[in-house]
């Protein structure tokens, strides 16, 4: 059943010409990294390029390129959201660490109201 | 026969439909793992990269001459990925002792992988870093973080190295077969791909300036 995707896979002289790229991609980042760009804009950049890298290792080297598309559509998107639901989590976890209000333990009249 | 066949049981004559993926059973429950997996390091590191850009005093100890190390690395793993390639494709051809040697070439660029990685460590703590201290008189968070996802990382990379060793004598005892080799490989090159994100985020993002 697997046969007719193996007849479209490159051969290993594709997989050299792939990781010569992503060896090549590697070397971008450690030049912009020498470059002493801001943190952010060097962030975005080396994300971008993690992203293209990691998508040329998913679909050649895992393969997901030469199977059914079910199989791409069921995990990625998955993947996808569940990362961006926790991109979404993390800044409010994060914030309610810094607005934790402080609690006065010091006798009546005090800010929580208790009477004794 | 097809797999439909074999794994419902159905007899001979018999019209099934194909299987929705199309694909092993082994083979989609790594996928499935890799999944799961891909979200825990994506949590790990989205936690890091708000801390990191959300602490005032984040210590930036990696200088650019010490990043050799991390690109050597870098460099070792992207190759053992390749040569797991080597393996797969032999092993769909019944190459028995090619896929062996292309495997114990895997093998060998996983353990010197690791070396590597314990010998960074290693000298990092002999500067004073650790989970919990900080020589640069920063946040300590650093090291607990960092220390933490390249620990996380090293125990699949050190996992993968001993999954491949049983790969490799089931393979060649006839124990296992083609697509068990396959479904490590896509293991191997998972943890591949994590570092693709591991050393641009806690190792580049961290050079001084």
């Amino acid at each position: 059943m697997e046969a007719t995707h193996e007849a479209h896979e490159p051969g290993m002289g594709g997989y050299v010409g792939i990781w010569i790229g992503m060896l090549f991609i590697v070397g971008i980042e450690v030049f912009l990294t020498l470059q002493g760009l801001q943190p952010y804009k060097l962030l975005v950049i080396l994300l971008i390029l993690a992203f293209i890298e990691s998508a040329v290792g998913l679909f050649y080297f895992m393969h997901l390129k030469y199977e059914r598309r079910s199989l791409v559509w069921s995990l990625i998107p998955a993947v996808v959201f569940v990362l961006l639901m926790m991109n979404h989590i993390w800044p409010d976890s994060h914030r309610l660490v810094n607005l934790k209000v402080p609690i006065s333990m010091s006798g009546p009249g005090d800010a929580s109201g208790d009477t004794k | 026969m097809s797999e439909a066949d074999i794994t419902l049981g159905a007899g001979h004559g018999a019209a099934m439909e194909p299987t929705f993926y199309g694909i092993q059973s082994k083979k989609l429950t790594m996928w499935l793992f890799i999944a799961s997996d891909a979200v825990t390091f994506g949590a790990i590191l989205f936690g890091y990269l708000y801390l990191r850009f959300g602490t005032s005093n984040w210590p930036r100890p990696f200088e650019a001459a010490g990043l050799v190390n991390g690109v050597i690395m870098t460099f070792v793993l992207l190759t053992s990925s390749l040569t797991m390639l080597g393996a797969v494709l032999a092993a769909k051809k019944g190459q028995k002792s090619t896929t062996i040697q292309w495997l114990g070439a895997t093998i060998l660029l996983g353990i010197v992988f690791a070396a590597l990685h314990l010998r960074e460590w290693f000298h990092m703590f002999h500067e004073g870093w650790s989970l919990s201290h900080n020589p640069m008189g920063g946040t300590v968070m650093f090291g607990a973080i960092f220390f933490s996802v390249t620990g996380l990382h090293l125990m699949h990379v050190i996992s993968g190295v001993i999954a491949l060793v049983v790969i490799a004598i089931g393979y060649n005892t006839d124990w296992l077969d083609a697509g068990h080799v396959e479904t490590t490989g896509l293991y191997w090159h998972f943890v591949d791909l994590v570092w693709m994100f591991v050393f641009p985020l806690l190792y580049l993002m961290n050079v001084g300036r």
